[in-house]
C-alpha cells in the first residue's frame, strides 16, 4: 500500500478531471456556436448580408425557394408566409412577406428564429432585410402586419441544391396581462 | 484517508459487524455496502420491472385500456431511470465492492467512509425522485433522456434535477474510490496486466464514469437554469438550440451505456474460462480491447441523432466511427469462444447466463451495427428496432451478467450453495421471456412501429400482445430469483472455500462466506 503523498496525487487527479468536465460541459455551449458558426453547419442565419458582387462573377440559376412557418407551443397567433413558393434567380435580390395575426386581445411580444435547410445552404442564402434579424416584435391586439423579406441566393450554392427551404418558427415572448378594472371588497 | 491508515495499522483481534441497524448505517467494509449496493439494485429491479409490467399490460391490445397517455409516458421515463441509475449501476458498483478488494487481496476500499456514504446518497437520490409520484403534476414523463425543452416544460423537473445530480456525485465518489483502491492497494508483486478482468473493466468503467457523470451533471444544470432561472440553453426562443441538448447529453449517454456493459464483460470472462475449465484466452487482449471500445465511446455519440439535420460529412465520421467498436467487440467475442473451444465445460446456472450474454449481446450488438448505418437509420429511428435493439444489449447483456455473476459468487458471499435445479429453471424462464420479449420488437420497429406511444397501429396488435406475454413471464420469474437467493441465504448446503472446480483468484482462496476482513495481510502473488 502507498503511503500518502502518491495517492493524494491520485485523488487530486481524479477530483480536478470530475470539475474539468463539470465546466466542460459548459463549455460545449460556446464551442458548439462557434463550431456552426465556422463551418455553417446548423442551417443557422447569422445577422444581415450587403449585397455586393461583381458582374462577372454572376452566373445565373434557377432555385425553388419554399417558405414555411412554425408556431411553437399554443401561441394564438396566426403566422404564415404570403407565397409558399418562389422561384428565384441566383443572385438577383427577391422580395415577399409574411403575415402575422394576433388572435387575442393582449398584446403580445413575439421574435422569430430562422433556418434553412439543407443546413450547408445557409451560408448562401444572404438576408438583406428580414424580421427575423429585428428582435422583439410587438403585436397589439387583433393586429395585423406584414413582414417584409428580401434576400438573394449566392450563386455559390452547390451545385445538387436546386430546393431551399427557409423556415421561421414564431415564439411568443411575452403576453401582457388584460387590467380587469373591477373593484374588489 | 484517515480510514486508510487505520487499515493499516488493524489489530489482529478484530471486531465484528455492529448489531441491528447501526451496522448498515454507519458501515465502512467493502462487503456490508457491497451487499447494500446489490440489495438496493435488486429492489430498483422489481420496481422499474412493474414498471415495465404496466408498460406492456397497456401495450397488450391497442387502444387506451389502463392508463392515459401521460401516465403511459411517465411509466416510460421512470421505468428507464430506475433501471439505470438504480438497476444496472448499482448493481456492478455493489459487485465491485464486494470484489475488487477481494481480487487484488486488498482487506478493504482505499476511501471506506467516502463509500458509506456514495451508497446512502443513492436512496436519498430516488427517494427524491419517487416523491414526484405523490405531487401534482406527476413523475417526470419525458423519458430518460429528458430532452429540452420538452423537459423544461415539465411539472416537478426540479426533483428530477436533484435526483441526478445526487446519484451522479454517488457514481463519482464510487468510481474514485475503485480507481484509488486499485491504484494503490493491490497486493505486492500483482502488477495492473496480472489484474483479474472484472477488476480491470471496473477500473476503465471507473474512468468513464468520471469523465462522463459530470457532463450529465452540466446538461441538468442548464436544463434547471432554463427551466427556472431565465436562461435559453435549449430555448430557441432565447437564441439558444435544442439540438445543441442532444450533442451534450449523448456526449455523456454513449459512454453511460458502455459504462453500464464493460462489468459485464469482465463477469462473463472470470464466468466462461471458469467452467471451461482453461484459462481465459487473450487476457491482454481483453483488456487492450476494453480500452479501445472505452475511448471510441468518446467519439460516437451523434449516432443517436442521425435525424436532426447533420451535414453528410459528420454523418459519415460517426456512421464509420461506430462501425468500428464492432472490431474490439468482436475479438471480445471471439476470445470468449477460443475459451470455450476445447474445454472441458458445465453447464452451471452462472455459465449458462454467461453463454446466453455472449450469444444474445451478440445479437443486440448487431442490430446495433444494422443502426449504424446512416441511410438505413433514417428508417429505424424512433422505433421499435432500437428499442429491441437496446434491450438486447441490456436486458440478456448486462442484466444477465449481473445475474450471472449473483449466481457465481454467492456461495463465496454467503457460505451456502444455491439450489441448481431452480438456478436453471430461472435461466431458462429468463431466456425464454426475454427473447419472447424483444425478438418480435425487432418486426415491429422494422415495420413502422414508433417508440414512446401508449397506442399503436392495428397491424402491430399480434407482436405486440406475443411481446407482453414474455414479458410477464419474464418479470414473474424474477420472483423465483428472489426466492432462489433468500434460499441460499437461509437454508443452502455449505459451500467448499473454492466453490468451483475450475475457479482461479484470490478470491476463492478465502473462506466461504468470506470472512468480515480478509487480507488484512497482503497475499503473496507468484509470477
Amino acid at each position: 500500500m502507498a503511503k500518502g503523498p502518491f495517492k493524494n496525487k491520485i485523488l487530486l487527479g481524479l477530483l480536478s478531471a470530475v470539475t474539468v468536465m463539470f465546466f466542460f460541459s459548459f463549455l460545449l455551449v460556446p464551442l458548439y456556436n462557434v463550431f456552426c458558426e465556422v463551418t455553417g453547419l446548423n442551417g443557422k442565419i447569422y445577422g444581415p448580408s450587403d449585397f455586393f458582387k461583381k458582374q462577372d462573377e454572376i452566373k445565373e440559376r434557377e432555385i425553388n425557394i419554399k417558405f414555411l412557418s412554425t408556431v411553437s407551443g399554443a401561441a394564438p397567433i396566426e403566422f404564415y408566409p404570403s407565397v409558399q413558393n418562389l422561384l428565384v434567380i441566383t443572385d438577383t435580390v427577391s422580395a415577399t412577406t409574411y403575415i402575422a395575426e394576433n388572435k387575442t386581445n393582449k398584446k403580445i411580444t413575439v421574435s422569430i428564429v430562422p433556418s434553412v435547410s439543407p443546413g450547408l445552404a445557409a451560408d448562401n442564402v444572404k438576408k438583406i432585410q428580414c424580421f427575423c434579424l429585428d428582435g422583439d416584435i410587438v403585436l397589439e391586439p387583433y393586429e395585423k402586419q406584414e413582414w417584409p423579406l428580401r434576400f438573394f441566393i449566392d450563386s455559390d450554392l452547390r451545385k445538387n441544391v436546386n430546393d431551399v427551404y427557409l423556415s421561421y418558427t414564431l415564439f411568443e415572448k411575452d403576453r401582457e396581462e388584460v387590467m380587469v378594472m373591477k373593484h374588489e371588497h | 484517508m484517515s480510514a486508510v491508515v487505520e487499515n493499516n495499522d488493524h489489530h489482529d483481534d478484530h471486531h465484528g459487524p455492529r448489531k441491528g441497524i447501526w451496522r448498515w448505517m454507519t458501515t465502512t467494509n467493502h462487503k456490508d455496502i457491497g451487499t447494500l449496493y446489490l440489495w438496493f439494485s435488486f429492489l430498483a429491479f422489481l420496481v422499474g420491472g412493474a414498471f415495465a409490467m404496466g408498460i406492456r399490460a397497456e401495450l397488450f391490445e391497442p387502444g387506451l385500456q389502463l392508463m392515459d397517455p401521460i401516465r403511459y409516458n411517465q411509466l416510460v421515463t421512470m421505468h428507464g431511470l430506475i433501471m439505470i441509475f438504480g438497476g444496472v449501476m448499482p448493481a456492478f458498483v455493489g459487485l465491485a465492492n464486494w470484489l475488487i478488494p477481494m481480487q487484488i487481496g486488498a482487506p478493504d476500499m482505499a476511501l471506506p467512509r467516502m463509500n458509506n456514504l456514495s451508497f446512502w446518497l443513492l436512496p436519498t437520490a430516488f427517494a427524491i425522485l419517487m416523491s414526484t409520484a405523490f405531487m401534482e403534476g406527476g413523475m417526470p414523463g419525458f423519458g430518460w433522456t429528458f430532452y429540452a425543452p420538452l423537459s423544461t416544460n415539465y411539472p416537478n423537473v426540479a426533483f428530477f434535477v436533484f435526483a441526478v445530480h445526487i446519484m451522479g456525485i454517488s457514481s463519482i465518489m464510487g468510481s474514485i474510490n475503485v480507481i484509488v483502491t486499485i491504484m494503490n492497494m493491490r497486493a505486492p508483486g500483482m502488477t495492473l496486466m496480472q489484474m483479474p478482468l472484472f477488476t480491470w473493466s471496473w477500473l476503465i468503467t471507473a474512468y468513464l464514469l468520471i469523465a462522463v457523470m459530470p457532463v450529465l451533471a452540466g446538461a441538468v444544470t442548464m436544463l434547471l437554469m432554463d427551466a427556472y432561472f431565465g436562461t435559453s440553453f435549449f430555448d430557441a426562443a432565447g437564441g439558444g438550440d435544442p439540438v445543441l441538448f442532444q450533442h451534450i447529453f449523448w456526449f455523456f449517454g454513449h459512454p453511460e451505456v458502455y459504462i453500464m456493459i464493460l462489468p459485464a464483460f469482465g463477469i462473463t470472462s472470470h464466468i466462461i474460462s471458469t467452467f471451461s475449465r482453461k484459462p481465459l484466452f487473450g487476457h491482454a487482449s481483453m483488456i487492450y480491447a476494453m480500452s479501445s471500445i472505452a475511448i471510441l465511446s468518446f467519439v460516437v455519440w451523434a449516432h443517436h441523432m442521425f435525424t436532426v439535420g447533420m451535414p453528410l460529412a459528420a454523418e459519415l465520421f460517426f456512421m464509420w466511427a461506430t462501425m468500428l467498436i464492432a472490431i474490439p467487440t468482436g475479438v471480445k467475442v471471439f476470445n470468449w469462444c477460443a475459451t470455450i473451444f476445447k474445454g472441458s465445460i458445465t453447464y452451471e446456472t452462472p455459465m449458462l447466463f454467461a453463454i446466453a450474454f455472449v450469444v444474445l449481446f451478440t445479437i443486440g450488438g448487431f442490430s446495433g451495427l444494422m443502426l449504424a448505418i446512416t441511410p438505413a437509420d433514417f428508417q429505424y429511428h424512433d422505433t421499435y428496432f432500437v428499442v429491441a435493439h437496446f434491450h438486447y444489449v441490456l436486458v440478456p447483456g448486462s442484466v444477465f451478467s449481473i445475474m450471472a455473476a449473483v449466481y457465481f459468487w454467492l456461495p463465496k458471499w454467503t457460505g451456502n450453495m444455491y439450489d441448481e435445479k431452480l438456478g436453471k429453471l430461472h435461466f431458462w424462464l429468463s431466456f425464454i421471456g426475454v427473447n419472447v420479449t424483444f425478438f418480435p420488437q425487432h418486426f415491429v420497429g422494422l415495420a413502422g412501429m414508433p417508440r414512446r406511444y401508449a397506442d399503436y397501429a392495428l397491424q402491430f396488435a399480434e407482436w405486440n400482445a406475443i411481446s407482453s406475454v414474455g414479458a410477464f413471464l419474464f418479470g414473474l420469474s424474477q420472483l423465483l430469483f428472489l426466492y432462489i437467493v433468500l434460499k441460499t441465504i437461509f437454508v443452502g448446503k455449505k459451500a467448499t472455500p473454492r466453490v468451483w472446480d475450475g475457479a482461479e483468484g484470490l478470491e476463492w482462496t478465502v473462506d466461504s462466506p468470506a470472512p468480515y476482513h480478509t487480507f488484512e495481510t497482503p497475499p503473496k502473488i507468484n509470477g
